[in-house]
């Protein structure tokens, strides 16, 4: 082995066996977990793909699934739009820009669980301030966390609220990629700003929205801290994800079915991560 | 109306609605903070008190200050770790040319997109086992761990800029490669080495499922759990607390969001835009 290899693996050595310890082993111990039943009070025993065949005859794991991934979808469209145009503005040479800046990235920089606390209060339905804002301009009030739909999108909303300025923030990074020189160019040959965006800006920054759309849905597709506060998986189990529906089991102290659920979320994020990193080597190269 | 007046009326707007968006809830925490009741939108007015600031502080049996200094060592002790462990490595990556450098680099990456849920059953039965549930160690093992691969990536790329010429000036002296890192290489690379660490710090400060799963008290409970978790004496949510709670909760993370806004957003995009 040359000097220089020893060298290197001495210095990846702590964080490899960090990784290890901590992520790899515990997701393959996940893995290995879900073929056993492993309830309290009853003795550990192999199972093989048993839980598996649980899961498809599960109708709330099946629910979750479906809750899951339209939240995902429906989140993550609207904050790439919302994202897109707050990118737009931020990019602009306008004063005090930074401070702008910093002030979108504060729903994101703060604990997901208080965002979705102020949500929850935000959203009450005797006091809440967004019933008071409907009964204001002569609409009804809306039992938000009543209904499954309202549950859905007083979630998506939270979500949009917390997140969008992430997304912002990766497109901006897109926007200062495409050069002024041209949109000036464009603009003296009388294309109106519209036109500059959707013809010069938006090709530019595609692969960067592609990258973001990827690595919001695989965060979105996880989305725990959120639901656990503000609706606890209701009404009705209606808004439970994958990740909280895999912790009820876990809390319950079956981690058997829990790991079952939790393999299932994780290879549905591997397969959008290998796509993400697909991406990433086709820009590379 | 030309087209410099029209963008100029969209701009505003667009600047307008993005301060409400992301800062109308702040707003609506800090008012009920700071009022005697929640629900003063039933009531004939507002009546202003500090009163939820000084119980959610001085009310030992809340345990407020106790998830506050949790929060502050476990992510402490995480953000500098993980920071360091990650320089090592970066170090390695971005310096001497080995086998399977992109391939690490790129599989640390995918390792962050593992959802948590397929983590906290086993570390669960794991800390269990090591008697570490509602410790420290259970809380900053998994954050060094699960916070590595940004560390990582924002450190390689940080470490890329700095011409090597000057390690192979320090080599020359007689440096080893350790030395060369912390005597050549770490003090170019302060600045990064900082704003990782306070992303490395936020992120530890916010995390919820593991420390969800692996407290049980006091002991070690973080505030993003103390705050999901507290709970009235007859059942209603004590709104006043958790508001006042946030608010100051929120404040370590904002002033680091404000002040490191550029290098935040450089350390981000960095990642993506390559």
């Amino acid at each position: 082995m040359s000097r220089e290899l020893k060298e290197a693996i001495i210095f990846i050595m702590p964080l490899v066996l960090f990784i290890a310890s901590f992520i790899l082993i515990p997701v393959l111990g996940t893995f290995w977990n879900s073929l056993w039943l492993d309830v309290p009070f009853v003795a550990r025993k192999f199972v093989g793909l048993q839980s598996y065949f649980r899961l498809v005859s599960d109708e709330q794991f099946w629910q979750a699934t479906l809750f899951t991934t339209t939240f995902a979808l429906v989140s993550v469209l609207i904050e790439m739009i919302f994202g897109t145009i707050i990118a737009l503005v931020l990019n602009e040479r306008i004063r005090m820009r930074g401070l702008l800046r910093g002030i979108a990235l504060i729903p994101w920089a703060i604990p997901s669980v208080i965002g979705a606390r102020v949500w929850q209060l935000i959203y009450r339905y005797d006091y809440g301030i967004a019933n008071w804002v409907l009964q204001k301009i002569g609409l009804a009030s809306v039992n938000w966390f009543g209904s499954p739909l309202g549950s859905f999108a007083a979630l998506v909303l939270a979500d949009v609220w917390r997140t969008t300025p992430f997304v912002a923030i990766i497109i901006l990074a897109g926007l200062q990629t495409v050069r002024g020189d041209v949109l000036e160019q464009a603009q003296v040959d009388g294309a109106n700003m519209f036109q500059r965006f959707f013809k010069i800006t938006m090709p530019m920054i595609k692969p960067i929205i592609i990258v973001a759309l990827l690595f919001r849905t695989i965060d979105a597709l996880r989305v725990f801290d959120l639901v656990y506060v503000l609706t606890g998986g209701g009404p009705g189990g209606a808004t439970t994800s994958i990740s909280l529906y895999g912790y009820k089991f876990f809390l319950l102290g079956d981690f058997g079915y829990g790991s079952t659920v939790s393999v299932i979320l994780f290879i549905l994020a591997l397969v959008l991560a290998v796509l993400y990193i697909r991406i990433g080597k086709l820009r590379a190269s | 109306m030309n087209e410099k007046g029209r963008k100029k009326i969209l701009l505003s707007a667009g600047i307008i609605f993005v301060c409400l968006f992301c800062l109308a809830p702040f707003f609506w925490m800090f008012i009920i903070s700071i009022n005697e009741r929640p629900d003063f939108l039933l009531q004939d007015g507002m009546s202003l008190t500090i009163g939820n600031f000084v119980e959610v502080i001085g009310i030992g049996n809340l345990h407020f200050l106790d998830y506050l200094k949790n929060s502050f060592v476990v992510a402490s002790v995480t953000a500098i770790s993980s920071a360091f462990i990650a320089a090592l490595a970066a170090y390695a990556v971005s310096r001497i040319s080995f086998p399977g450098r992109i391939i690490l680099i790129i599989s640390v990456l995918a390792l962050s997109m593992f959802p948590q849920i397929c983590l906290v059953g086993y570390l669960f039965k794991l800390m269990s086992g090591l008697g570490l549930i509602n410790s420290y160690s259970a809380l900053i093992l998994p954050y060094i761990s699960w916070s590595l691969p940004l560390a990582l990536w924002l450190q390689t790329s940080y470490f890329s800029q700095i011409p090597t010429e000057l390690d192979k000036a320090a080599q020359i002296d007689g440096a080893n490669r350790l030395q060369t890192l912390l005597r050549v290489v770490l003090p170019i690379a302060v600045p990064g080495f900082l704003s990782t660490v306070m992303l490395l710090f936020m992120f530890s400060f916010n995390e919820f499922l593991f420390a969800l799963m692996l407290t049980t008290n006091y002991t070690a409970r973080t505030v993003p759990v103390g705050i999901a978790m507290f709970q009235g004496l007859h059942g209603e949510l004590p709104w006043g607390y958790i508001m006042a709670a946030s608010v100051i909760s929120c404040i370590p993370v904002i002033l680091i969001a404000l002040a490191f806004q550029r290098r935040i957003i450089q350390g981000l995009t960095r990642g993506a835009i390559r």
